[in-house]
């Protein structure tokens, strides 16, 4: 079993603008268990971006520390896979050349790429799509080939950075739902980030409020599943837990 | 606080850098003048020149060609430019016509300008003209009909006709183009300056580099290439890029990487 | 008005079949003028001879072989000096990209000795090598060094992060990111720089040829000056213009719209 611990991590910058060291996370600890879809909720400039970050190993945080089971981690990895909120395909690949970046980074020979990926792309219905160019695809489905490229590689942990916000809303709401078909059939586990307090309900086992750097609160989510937009849109229970993580963000 | 004096010092530190590290070179490698002359040796011919006046002399003739014929070539193709650009059909059609000759621009008419002019000033500032007019023409037409036309529009609707219209909104829009047009010719222009300079004068900053390489006098050709490359440097770094950077950027045109 | 405007229609949708006319039929009115002032003698025919003198001088050195082994000579100088200034520029260009402080130690020293030229490299390079090949290769390679290293950089630097942290994050190791994800994104800017590095080169070739030359399309041109020869200048003239007219228009630019378009992505 994998799990993610994160012990008293923070972040401190010098900003240049402003002269002077910036705290972006003060003081965050969280564990994920293998298998958990966790959504991590807050306002713009609470951290939650800088957070995910330092678990991707973009960055190095300034203390505290980040383990998969319990080895540290640092810097980037295949381990811990990132959904990227700029899709961030590379152009000049094909579909299916970009779903088996992983493994072909890995050493696997060209054919099992080319299987791997597939099927990660009829997870999404878009084997259809293989050899097109991601320019040549709506936002919607490049983010599909997002989400399929960082699973296709099997990694520990897969982090998500608010990969929904950059299409319109019907969209979003059938991405939301294929992501939750999807994590209930594979078990990937997740650490979700949005500042979208709705989604962060309706994705999550547990959803975590972030605000100003540190953890407000960490809330399990008693939804049943399959969660379906249409269903849930109109329940008591929905509404809610929303209107509690709402009113938790908003009292920061 | 990032000030000008952290710049210029940023600038100007890698240069000092290989000043030391080209003294040592030559001074440990023991290089024969001929082939490289040590700083000393630069220093002390550049003051020579500067001495004996032929320094300035050089720098005025140089200078002035390219001050004569670049102001001359923005004089004539701005306004054609302009005139050009502003009918859709006529730059359409007229464009692969300046593509052409822009290519041609400055150093290829060099046989052809000392025929029709002599040797000398004619013949060099007609080359530096000729760099500058068809680049400046062709980006003053490429700018003029890149206006949109609901821009063009929107000033005839607020009552903006002939002059106003021009001054108000088909200059400023097509300025960021002409600017870098200038900077572009300007960069042929002196090229073809210090080109056309070895071949077809005995003045100029080309001549001098090209007379002391016959007498071997390798500290002289280098001391003539710092003063080219310094005279570039202040033209396009303090004159021109900051007027390209404050036209284009300032209005939001195109963003800087 | 209207007049003009029928006209205009007409042209347009006569050359649309084939819009590469539009870069030719523009060039008929002005050889027809180029026809009316020689006719018309209004300068001295040893000063301003006519396009069919021009088109004589074509045919009779393509007979006598002498303007083709001109043309090979100013080609594959060109050709050589550009291989070079390529192989040095790109992973000189790559290196600055990707690493600020080479990039701040070197930037300083790329722009000065871009601003002394290539020309004025000329006479020390006579000094050291002589009139020889050697020389006008040098020259070559120095000129199109610059917009390569430059381009190559801005290329680089314009990669967006999320595409080398999407690669590392897929498992890539820091030189695999190079080769998978920086030089593939910065392949259009390189091209960019290669058509402006060779556009400055073939200037660069004519000045070298005339100054150093003993053959060459613009050896040819000074030759024929000191001969008192116009009709040969302006042939050097067509030629050197025709020829890069084609080149660029008709190789580098659609390789360069092609990269930028397929990989949707935007060249300047």
């Amino acid at each position: 079993m994998k799990s993610l611990t994160i012990k008293n991590l923070s972040k401190t910058y010098f900003d240049p603008y402003a002269g002077a060291n910036v705290t972006a996370v003060h003081d965050i600890s969280l564990r994920v268990e293998q298998g958990e879809f966790v959504s991590i909720v807050g306002p713009s400039g609470c951290g939650k971006t800088t957070l995910l970050n330092m678990l991707a190993g973009f960055i190095p945080p300034s203390g505290g520390s980040i383990m998969i089971d319990d080895k540290p981690v640092k810097g980037p990895g295949a381990d811990r896979g990132v959904v990227f909120q700029t899709f961030a395909l590379f152009p000049w690949k094909t579909v299916l050349e970009n779903v088996g970046f992983g493994p072909r980074m890995r050493g696997l020979p060209a054919a099992d790429c080319d299987r791997i990926a597939r099927e990660f792309l009829s997870l999404v219905g878009l084997e259809h799509a293989a050899d097109r160019y991601p320019n040549e695809l709506s936002g919607g489905m490049q983010q599909r080939v997002g989400v399929v490229r960082a699973l296709a590689n099997n990694p520990d942990v897969l982090l998500m950075d608010e990969p929904f916000a950059s299409v319109d809303a019907q969209t979003r709401m059938t991405l939301q739902e294929e992501l939750t078909r999807i994590w209930q059939e594979r078990r990937p586990t997740i650490l979700f980030i949005t500042h979208d307090v709705a989604e962060s309900v309706f994705l999550g086992d547990r959803v975590v409020v972030l605000s100003k750097g540190r953890v407000l609160e960490d809330m399990p989510i008693a939804l049943e599943r399959p969660r379906v937009w249409e269903h849930l849109i109109e329940a008591d229970t929905f509404k809610a837990l929303s209107a509690q993580v709402l009113h938790k963000v908003r009292s920061a | 606080m990032i000030n000008r004096w952290t710049t210029a010092f940023t600038f100007a530190a890698p240069l000092l850098l290989l000043l030391c590290l080209w003294e040592i070179c030559v001074r440990l490698l023991h290089v024969d003048a001929r082939v490289f002359p040590s700083v000393e040796a630069v220093f002390s011919a550049g003051l020579e020149t500067i001495e004996d006046g032929s320094l300035f002399q050089h720098i005025a003739a140089s200078l002035g060609r390219v001050a004569v014929g670049t102001s001359l070539a923005i004089v004539v193709s701005v306004p054609l430019g302009v005139a050009m650009g502003l009918n859709p059909a006529v730059s359409e059609f007229l464009s692969p016509l300046f593509r052409f000759f822009s290519v041609l621009a400055g150093i290829a008419w060099i046989p052809i300008a000392t025929l029709w002019f002599g040797y000398g000033f004619g013949a060099i500032t007609f080359v530096i003209f000729n760099a500058v007019f068809f680049v400046v023409t062709y980006n003053t037409l490429l700018g003029v009909s890149s206006i949109p036309m609901p821009l063009r529009h929107a000033a005839a609707s607020l009552g903006a006709t002939g002059w106003t219209l021009l001054t108000q909104v088909i200059l400023p829009g097509a300025l960021p183009n002409i600017v870098t047009g200038i900077r572009t010719g300007l960069g042929f222009a002196w090229r073809g300056l210090i080109a056309a300079e070895m071949i077809a004068t005995n003045v100029g900053l080309g001549y001098m580099l090209f007379l002391a390489r016959d007498f071997y006098k390798t500290e002289v050709i280098v001391f003539g290439m710092i003063v080219i490359g310094i005279i570039w440097l202040l033209i396009d770094r303090l004159i021109l890029a900051p007027l390209e950077r404050s036209t284009i950027e300032r209005w939001g045109l195109v963003r800087r990487a | 008005m209207n007049m003009a405007r029928q006209l205009w229609s007409i042209y347009l949708r006569f050359t649309s079949r084939f819009p590469s006319l539009r870069n030719i039929i523009p060039f008929i009115p002005l050889l027809a003028a180029w026809t009316l002032v020689t006719e018309l003698g209004v300068f001295p025919r040893a000063f301003l001879p006519g396009p069919t003198d021009v088109l004589n001088a074509f045919g009779t050195l393509t007979y006598k072989g002498v303007l083709t082994q001109y043309l090979e000579d100013s080609v594959v100088r060109l050709a050589v000096g550009a291989a070079f200034g390529t192989a040095l520029g790109i992973p000189l260009g790559v290196l600055v990209g990707l690493n600020a402080r080479i990039r701040n130690a070197v930037w300083p020293l790329l722009l000065f000795f871009q601003a002394i030229g290539d020309i004025a490299w000329l006479p020390i390079l006579l000094v050291w090598f002589g009139f020889s090949l050697t020389t006008m290769t040098l020259v070559i390679v120095y000129t199109v060094l610059f917009p390569i290293v430059l381009n190559t950089s801005l290329g680089v630097r314009s990669v967006s992060p999320d595409l080398h942290r999407a690669a590392l994050s897929l498992g890539a190791s820091k030189l695999r990111v190079v080769w998978e994800v920086v030089l593939p994104g910065a392949l259009p800017n390189i091209i960019t720089g290669l058509r402006n590095g060779l556009g400055y080169g073939w200037r660069a070739l004519i000045a070298t040829e005339i100054i150093v030359g003993t053959s060459g399309i613009g050896f040819m041109m000074f030759d024929a000056r000191r001969a008192g020869s116009v009709v040969e200048i302006l042939l050097g003239m067509v030629v050197l213009g025709l020829l890069w007219y084609l080149v660029d228009g008709w190789v580098l630019a659609p390789i360069e719209r092609a990269t930028g378009r397929r990989w949707g992505l935007v060249t300047q």
